[in-house]
């Protein structure tokens, strides 16, 4: 269907689309706005789309409630170390499934993509054991060491399996001729083709790793140490009430950065993850 | 490998290369053996990070649900099977299994369905798209955490969308309260946070529909909703397979928006299978049972996800 | 060969990665004597927690030893979970808070260590100065495993000019007239809300789903959650099911308590009257509304208190389990008691005297101190309490989940509740 719709056409398209944005942008929209209010206008009737009166004490409250800059710094790095560690495995991963022969190579395959299986929640207690026996509660280990190595690292590989499958037979073999070792055709030839799929790999990974929620819970404690997500749920008050505009003020920090940079580079996403060949 | 000697020569003009013909004593590392060394040494960190981080643990788990483990008393005692068949006897797990089942099947069609309509108002050749599918995909790369909360909060009975209904003149249900509006609820704040994904892979594979197919079927007289059912949705049977096991799996793990948003409540219309894992294992502290419901889920998975790439036999058009 | 010098690379890293790990320990262990304790509380307010720190900064001046008390605010709703599975992962703090309602279990699970002993023989403790009452919950096979450090009875807490503004008497008036009573309370709350706008009574921390801090209310039906040994569900007596209509003819029908779903902050103003405990009111502002803090309302069945209880204990995980028993005593010790009474009142009768208790309690009149705290410590009756209390209050706020909607059939629901739990109850 592409075609030029007629005039009429046209504009229900984009009535439609119009209607259709609303939740989607609505959230994004309230939380920020609100995130200006005084408490009492957050829940106001007729509701205020845009605040009356701007208020930044809820701004600096995120920070004084909580080392909430350190926090930021956690997530980001973290989601940083887990990006490139998981680009580098899956990479090599999926480049070997797809190109290179070896013996049992389907069965150990199948035996990897079991972890696309199994949720976290699954494995979350045998884990928080081994880590504590290795005395790494409290730390950001196991936030890096198992996206990396474990279940979230496996759909990568398969993404990047999928691509390297996509590339022509050809190439390998040229390279071959040319003296090259299969490391090196990897590093020289493959990888730098498949910048598409490790942008998509790499944005996925992120987005995982900035997300989690869980994990953080589990196996940190220490204010100092938590992420982002766990960060925002503990801005309540002495006794458990939620404090409504200090957690949407801390919402939109989170949000907003990781917005802006999406939609400057939103184009590359986009066409990254529709040629990752994952459409078959 | 006697394919692509075969290939190699031709290509380079039926020269072998020096390394590929052999001496008089074939070297113990032939190419085809570093090659296989090479292969493994390339998969042994993911190997070894899946046996460690992976099977591991489910094997552990396996183990622990062999067991009854009181947390704050420190006992560890083996009891078999005794958990298994308290989950085969267990009067809440049916109700969890519904609210599971419900929620799955509710949240596939409904991300799905958006996903399909977004990509196809967006192939739309319209002008200013890019910006609709920026709107559209931008929840994903809000942080999770942060779009529960605020839709929680949005759903309170006094917050801002009964506010809007208000405006309108209608008095909106206390959705987080009400048994299936809080279901509702939950599925739409995660369709609407992730369909954005959906909706690239779809818009990529609507793409990829040579135009010339849509010509012809004009030609033919074929109406537009003709020609999107027996051309469009064959030829993206493929992504339409792949995004629905995807989401599927994705479904069965939904867990943060629940604890945020209904705790698993009103009664239990909200628990769901990995929500009730979490309440059996780290709220009441029955780790041994957690962990057979930890092994339920898993099966639950690997069933669907199996029976989902055999049925792609049936429904793929074709296979690349 | 380039792989395999990759792969030796690789070794050697990974290798290097794990001895790191290996070593790296996330918690402190006692090298030269040095030890650090860490405490495990609910409460992130400032004004608790400086409290708290001058109390260990003084400790700390005579224990050289002790380099560090970490006071570790947990979040409060999931309190209870967050110290499970840290003491799941072998990860338990030195001493640690405990809710009564999961006093039982901890008490009797071994996880903590014995008291008396060490209290005892603390100089100028004066363990019989600690009203006996007081320590029934924390004590089993004749040892005392938790130490109530605050015994916090339920009040009133009335902004008087909200009332004013509504028309209604203020509580100092309904007193004298000998009409402090729930049916009175309610229809000046429904009055509040018509007139107003605002919240007429909040009972704080229930949000429909915290259902013992509804133990303020039905107590004074002379309805209980279960018996008093913890065997018979109590929900569907005639007593509790004339509270329980009451209670949602109030929220439902005249809208004198704000329905599920919406918020309102007492505190900020939002509402007329909530009810809750004193340590909240450091929570007033001083240049706020005008307030004043009463007793509960009676009931139809008379006058009544109810009082929440939070203990201290030491974990026997610790790994300073002597320092951790030290440390306890002195924070619990006559001098300090007295400090932490403003926001804590201790189980110590000799503390629990209007005027004691008044000069650590600014806020807070004698008269308002006597009639509300020590009077309801004397008689309060502690809110339910009951091993396997996680599974046991989750069990039974789903099953009052259907009460909270507008046409519900009190008795079926209350029914229900009994049939839900009468399996956990017989455990």
């Amino acid at each position: 269907m592409s075609r030029r719709p007629s005039r009429g056409v046209k504009l229900t398209l984009y009535g439609l689309m119009l209607v259709l944005a609303v939740p989607f942008v609505f959230p994004t929209w309230w939380m920020v706005t609100s995130s200006f209010k005084p408490v009492s206008d957050i829940f106001a009737f007729p509701p205020k789309l845009v605040p009356t009166t701007w208020q930044f004490d809820a701004y600096r409250q995120v920070f004084e409630l909580q080392p909430f800059a350190r926090q930021y710094l956690n997530s980001m790095y973290i989601a940083l170390i887990v990006t490139i560690g998981t680009l580098a495995i899956a990479s090599l991963s999926g480049y070997a499934f797809a190109r290179i022969r070896f013996r049992g190579q389907n069965l150990l395959f199948l035996l990897v993509l079991t972890g696309l299986l199994i949720p976290s929640e699954v494995t979350i207690v045998p884990l928080f054991q081994m880590f504590f026996k290795a005395g790494l509660i409290d730390t950001h280990w196991p936030l890096i060491l198992v996206p990396i190595l474990g279940a979230p690292s496996v759909l990568a590989t398969f993404i990047m399996r999928q691509f390297f499958i996509s590339l022509p037979v050809e190439l390998d073999e040229a390279a071959r001729v040319d003296g090259l070792g299969r490391f090196a055709t990897y590093w020289r030839i493959a990888l730098p083709l498949a910048r598409p799929a490790l942008g998509a790999v790499a944005i996925f990974t992120f987005l995982h790793s900035w997300n989690l929620y869980l994990e953080p819970i589990v196996f940190l404690s220490t204010p100092e140490k938590f992420t982002l997500p766990q960060a925002l749920t503990q801005f309540v008050d002495a006794y458990g009430g939620p404090m409504w505009n200090i957690q949407l003020a801390a919402g939109t920090l989170t949000a907003l950065p990781v917005l802006v940079v999406f939609v400057l580079a939103q184009k590359q996403f986009v066409e990254g993850l529709a040629r990752t060949g994952l459409k078959g | 490998m006697a394919a692509r000697t075969d290939s190699v020569a031709g290509l380079a003009g039926a020269q072998p290369t020096p390394g590929w013909a052999p001496a008089t004593r074939p070297p113990f590392w032939t190419t085809r053996r570093r090659d296989h060394l090479a292969g493994y040494l390339f998969i042994a960190p993911q190997l070894i990070g899946c046996a460690v981080f992976v099977i591991a643990p489910l094997a552990l788990v396996v183990w622990y649900s062999l067991h009854e483990w009181n947390v704050l008393a420190g006992t560890f005692t083996y009891v078999g099977a005794d958990n298994y068949r308290a989950l085969v006897n267990d009067p809440q797990l049916p109700g969890v299994l519904r609210a599971t089942g419900l929620f799955s099947v509710g949240l596939v069609v409904f991300n799905l369905s958006l996903a399909l309509l977004l990509a196809v108002l967006l192939n739309q050749r319209l002008r200013g798209t890019v910006v609709f599918r920026t709107v559209f995909f931008s929840p994903v790369v809000v942080s999770l955490v942060a779009w529960t909360i605020v839709w929680g909060f949005l759903l309170q009975d006094n917050g801002g969308i009964n506010a809007l209904l208000r405006v309108v003149g209608i008095d909106g249900p206390n959705w987080l309260r009400g048994g299936a509006t809080a279901m509702v609820s939950v599925i739409v704040v995660q369709v609407f946070k992730n369909v954005g994904l959906n909706m690239v892979l779809f818009l990529a594979a609507l793409q990829g529909v040579p135009a010339e197919l849509y010509e012809a079927a004009d030609i033919d007289g074929a109406g537009r909703m003709r020609q999107f059912w027996r051309i469009t949705v064959p030829l993206i049977s493929p992504t339409i397979l792949l995004t629905s096991i995807i989401t599927v799996i994705g479904s069965l793990q939904v867990f943060a928006q629940i604890a945020v948003l209904t705790q698993g409540g009103p009664g239990t219309s909200t628990t769901v299978l990995v929500y009730y894992l979490y309440q059996q294992a780290f709220q009441f502290h029955h780790f041994g049972y957690g962990s057979t419901l930890s092994i339920l889920l898993f099966v639950i998975v690997l069933v669907l996800t199996v029976l989902q790439w055999q049925m792609r036999k049936r429904w793929v058009f074709h296979e690349s | 060969m380039k792989v395999r010098k990759a792969l030796r690379v690789t070794a050697a890293a990974l290798a290097g990665l794990l001895a790191l790990s290996a070593c790296g320990s996330g918690g402190d262990k006692a090298e030269d004597g040095r030890v650090s304790l860490r405490v495990t509380v609910w409460t992130a307010n400032e004004a608790h927690l400086a409290l708290f720190n001058e109390i260990a900064d003084e400790y700390k001046k005579s224990h050289s030893n002790i380099t560090e008390i970490k006071f570790d605010p947990l979040p409060f709703d999931s309190y209870t979970t967050t110290l499970t599975t840290q003491i799941a992962g072998g990860n338990a703090p030195d001493l640690a808070w405990v809710f009564e309602n999961s006093a039982p279990d901890f008490v009797s699970s071994g996880a903590l260590v014995p008291l008396d002993e060490t209290l005892k023989k603390t100089e100028g403790y004066e363990y019989d100065d600690l009203a006996p009452a007081t320590l029934t919950l924390w004590q089993a096979d004749g040892k005392l495993y938790a130490y109530p450090f605050s015994t916090s009875p339920f009040g009133v807490f009335v902004n008087t000019d909200l009332l004013k503004q509504a028309g209604q008497q203020t509580p100092a008036e309904l007193i004298a007239a000998g009409k402090w009573n729930w049916e009175t309370v309610l229809a000046v709350a429904s009055a509040v809300n018509a007139k107003t706008g605002k919240a007429g009574m909040v009972i704080r921390d229930f949000d429909y789903k915290g259902w013992d801090n509804l133990s303020t209310f039905f107590t004074g039906w002379g309805a209980q959650a279960w018996s008093a040994d913890g065997k018979t569900c109590g929900f569907n007596a005639p007593e509790m099911v004339d509270a329980m209509t009451t209670l949602h003819k109030a929220i439902f029908t005249d809208k004198a308590m704000p329905g599920p779903g919406t918020t309102a902050d007492f505190f900020a103003g939002e509402a007329a009257m909530t009810v809750t405990q004193i340590s909240r009111a450091s929570l007033l502002k001083d240049d706020g509304f005008a307030w004043d803090l009463v007793p509960l309302p009676a009931g139809p069945k008379g006058e009544y208190a109810v009082v929440g209880q939070a203990g201290i204990g030491v974990l026997k995980q610790s790994k300073h389990v002597d320092e951790a028993l030290d440390f306890l005593a002195f924070m619990t010790n006559p001098a300090n008691s007295a400090k932490l009474a403003q926001f804590f009142p201790p189980p110590r009768q000799s503390l629990l005297t209007a005027e004691t208790l008044a000069k650590t309690n600014p806020k807070l009149s004698q008269e308002q101190l006597q009639r509300v705290v020590i009077d309801g410590i004397k008689t309060g009756v502690v809110k339910p309490s009951h091993s396997g209390q996680a599974e046991l209050a989750q069990q039974v706020r789903a099953a009052l989940d259907p009460l909270w909607q507008p046409g519900a059939d009190v008795k079926a629901v209350l029914d229900g509740v009994c049939s839900a739990i009468q399996p956990l109850l017989a455990k």
